[in-house]
């Protein structure tokens, strides 16, 4: 093997650190002192921050091979990591929000007992190795084993508190829609593989813009001669599964208000900040298969504008605190869908960031306000909040405003740049609709955001408040908050292109990656922009006087309360079905027929058995009889066969 | 088949062949019917020379020592298969009486 580089190392050791402290942590942890989890467990995944953080200062951007992992004929894998400036801005985010989120963890997972303290932080590693391990890789082998094991990782953080049934059972359904989304990832690479013959990226890129090495293979005979997308169509719609199912779009949407189940941290970090935005890294990674693949890629722009308004209108009538958050989280993937479904890659990604930033921010100053009421999360019960948890309350105002996309926070720039590149898209019904909905969603996330903030933290307190005098969260909590808070509020900072002028530090890096936004917005996109903002803001502060709507629209209350009745409809649709199904199966299969077969058989040797043991009467004279007996016939034969 | 040569006097190899099977014929049935250890331990005994008889006889007729050696053989192991047989038959004399062999059947399931 040849030697390695610097950065070929460093890009290695971004993985490396995580996997050591997840094993560290699942082999000694539990049965060190709790001092040895609170290092390792947040130190894995500083270490890998560090190491992100020097590949983006070199500039590193290049596809390493470190050797030949799977060889069979044709089908060949290598093991390569792609650190490009995509895989490196989503390394950064990950490690950099997560190391935030895990720290944050330290204080709020405290009152765990040590095994369950040490298991945490295992999950927690190894979340973070898989979404990196999927960021990074570089060919459709390792994209699939980082998407199935943050899967994984979600399912047990979910189900962290397994002694609670609601757990379990969401833990179930994320793990279940998961992998729905799983194998359509996992036909969406067998397409790609048959048409290009080549399990990289790079190969299948290559093969997509003309340069292909498909000719010489028998493999290649599935592609139509004459070219045309249809195959590529076919492979981008079945990424897309994927990406909808991880990132909780329309229609596999419904796991992710459930997980809120799992520990507030892991709301933060994986439903919110990392996982359920490796949709839209699939779809900005996938681009040049979107780029030729037109009504696959018109079909993300469609979900993610859908999603964005059905889950914004839910979140308005919900009463637990991380619901509403996870509508949110989903309304704003809505938005990252949106964007990159029409070609702005870049706006997309910035506001994964943005999200990353505030959302986490949201999650975690909740999760100080959760921590402090007693595991209470109905919102109802909060109020007065602002005058007893003054740091927590500022920093869930900032991740308000910046979610409701009020300037200067982040989420003003990253929002209203989707808007505005959808809105000033040339020659573009569909974005120009999609604009439509994406405006609407933008005033109704002012309201729904209006109202949570509102009813938990302004006010007096609720009578029905668990803790009459809560405590503010611990400084090793409260200090993450406070450094989302600041990132939320100056993080726009760094691309304005919303305003239409100053910087785009964003753009820029993933330019080579994603390629540039490819058109300018005019004037009347800012003032698009603002008044947006100025309705959102306006809305924001009117749902302080918003009373349920039970007396005026009570048909829409129920059917936001029932979140449109898709659990409802799937229970009716799939689960009820199989189950009848599984219960005919059964009552008329299983039993009768395997069962059957079995008992028959097991009964038949008993029986055997016993008619031989009458064999065995154990007096020997029995058996010198028999020996006597079979001595005079072997005789017998003797002399027959000698004389005939 | 020519005769044997015994002591001077001529005499058939059949008749010796005859002997053997009913000496075995004999202790097989002993085998078979008797219930007391000593006797059946006898009519095994008895198989055993009938056996040997024969042996000796065909050593004998076809002028080859192997067979004699062999009925040498024998009856060493019969000396061994005696012991060992007695040995046994002793120890379960100490532990009860034992008049019929069908008393022992202890170890069927």
């Amino acid at each position: 093997m040849t030697t390695l580089t610097s950065s070929q190392a460093i890009s290695l050791l971004v993985l490396l650190f995580p996997a050591a402290g997840a094993l560290l942590l699942a082999g000694r942890g539990w049965r060190l002192p709790r001092t040895f989890t609170v290092i390792v467990g947040p130190l894995a995944v500083w270490a890998a921050f560090i190491c992100s953080v020097n590949l983006f200062l070199n500039k590193v951007n290049a596809d390493f091979t470190y050797w030949t992992w799977i060889k069979s004929g044709a089908f060949e894998v290598p093991f390569n990591l792609l650190v490009d400036n995509l895989s490196i801005f989503m390394c950064l985010v990950i490690t950099g929000v997560g190391g935030l989120i895990v720290t944050y963890s330290v204080g709020y997972m405290s009152h765990e007992d040590d095994p369950s303290y040490a298991r945490f932080f295992t999950y927690m590693d190894v979340f973070i190795f898989s979404m990196l391990l999927l960021v990074l890789a570089g060919n459709f082998v390792f994209l699939i084993v980082g998407w199935a094991m943050v899967g994984l990782s979600s399912y047990l953080l979910i189900g962290f508190w397994y002694q609670r049934h609601s757990a379990v059972v969401a833990a179930r359904k994320a793990f279940v829609m998961n992998v729905i989304g799983d194998i359509g990832m996992i036909l969406g690479a067998f397409v790609l593989f048959v048409s290009y013959h080549a399990t990289t990226y790079s190969g299948v890129f290559a093969g997509i813009t003309g340069a292909n090495g498909c000719d010489s293979s028998h493999l290649c005979v599935f592609v139509p001669a004459n070219r045309d997308s249809s195959m590529l169509e076919l492979a981008a719609f079945l990424l897309l599964v994927g990406a909808v199912a991880k990132s909780a779009q329309l229609p596999l949407h419904a796991w992710l208000p459930d997980a809120m189940e799992g520990p507030t941290p892991v709301s933060a970090l994986i439903h919110a900040a990392t996982m359920v935005t490796a949709g839209v890294y699939l779809i900005g990674r996938m681009h040049p298969i979107y780029d030729v693949a037109v009504y696959a890629h018109a079909a993300v722009a469609i979900i993610g504008a859908v999603t964005a308004l059905f889950a914004a209108t839910i979140a308005i009538v919900q009463t637990d605190i991380k619901r509403v958050l996870a509508y949110s989280t989903m309304s704003q993937i809505g938005y990252m869908f949106l964007a990159v479904g029409i070609g702005a890659y870049s706006a997309g990604f910035f506001h994964l960031l943005s999200h990353a930033f505030f959302k986490a921010l949201l999650f975690m100053a909740a999760g100080n306000v959760i921590h402090s009421m007693h595991d209470e999360q109905d919102m109802r019960k909060y109020g007065g909040l602002w005058r007893q948890m003054r740091p927590t309350s500022i920093s869930f105002l900032v991740g308000s405003l910046s979610l409701v996309g009020v300037i200067p926070f982040v989420g003003f720039f990253s929002k209203e740049q989707i808007l505005g590149s959808a809105f000033s898209k040339p020659d573009d019904g569909l974005a120009l609709a999609v604009w439509g909905v994406g405006f609407v969603t933008a005033l109704v996330t002012g309201l729904y955001t209006g109202r949570m903030w509102w009813l938990a933290f302004a006010g007096t307190p609720s009578p029905q408040r668990p803790v009459e005098h809560p405590h503010e969260a611990p400084p090793v909590m409260l200090i993450p908050v406070g450094i989302l808070a600041v990132l939320a509020t100056v993080g726009g900072l760094i691309q304005t292109r919303a305003l239409g002028f100053g910087p785009s530090q964003v753009s820029d890096f993933l330019a080579s990656a994603v390629g540039k936004v490819g058109w300018e917005g005019g004037s009347s996109e800012v003032v698009v922009t603002f008044v947006t903002m100025v309705l959102a803001a306006a809305l924001f502060l009117a749902a302080r006087r918003m009373r349920p709507w039970s007396a005026a629209l009570p048909w829409a209350q129920r059917l936001l309360e029932h979140k449109y009745y898709f659990d409802e409809i799937y229970a009716a649709v799939f689960v009820r079905p199989l189950d009848a199904t599984a219960g005919l199966l059964l009552r008329d299969v299983e039993k009768p027929v395997i069962d059957g077969a079995v008992i028959e058989t097991g009964a038949l040797a008993t029986a055997g058995a016993g008619g031989l043991s009458l064999t065995q009467s154990g007096y020997f004279r029995n058996y010198v009889l028999v020996f006597v007996g079979g001595a005079l016939l072997a005789a017998a034969v003797v002399l027959v066969r000698a004389n005939s | 088949m020519s005769g044997l040569d015994i002591g001077g006097s001529q005499l058939d190899a059949s008749w010796f062949l005859i002997l053997g099977g009913i000496l075995f014929t004999l202790g097989a049935v002993g085998v078979l019917v008797r219930r007391n250890p000593l006797v059946i331990l006898i009519s095994i005994e008895l198989m055993l020379n009938a056996v040997n008889l024969t042996l000796v006889t065909f050593a004998r007729q076809l002028q080859n020592i192997e067979g004699q050696l062999f009925a040498l053989m024998v009856m060493t192991v019969a000396a061994a298969e005696a012991v060992v047989g007695l040995a046994i038959l002793v120890d379960i004399f100490r532990v009860r009486d034992l008049e019929d062999v069908d008393d022992l059947s202890e170890l069927k399931g």
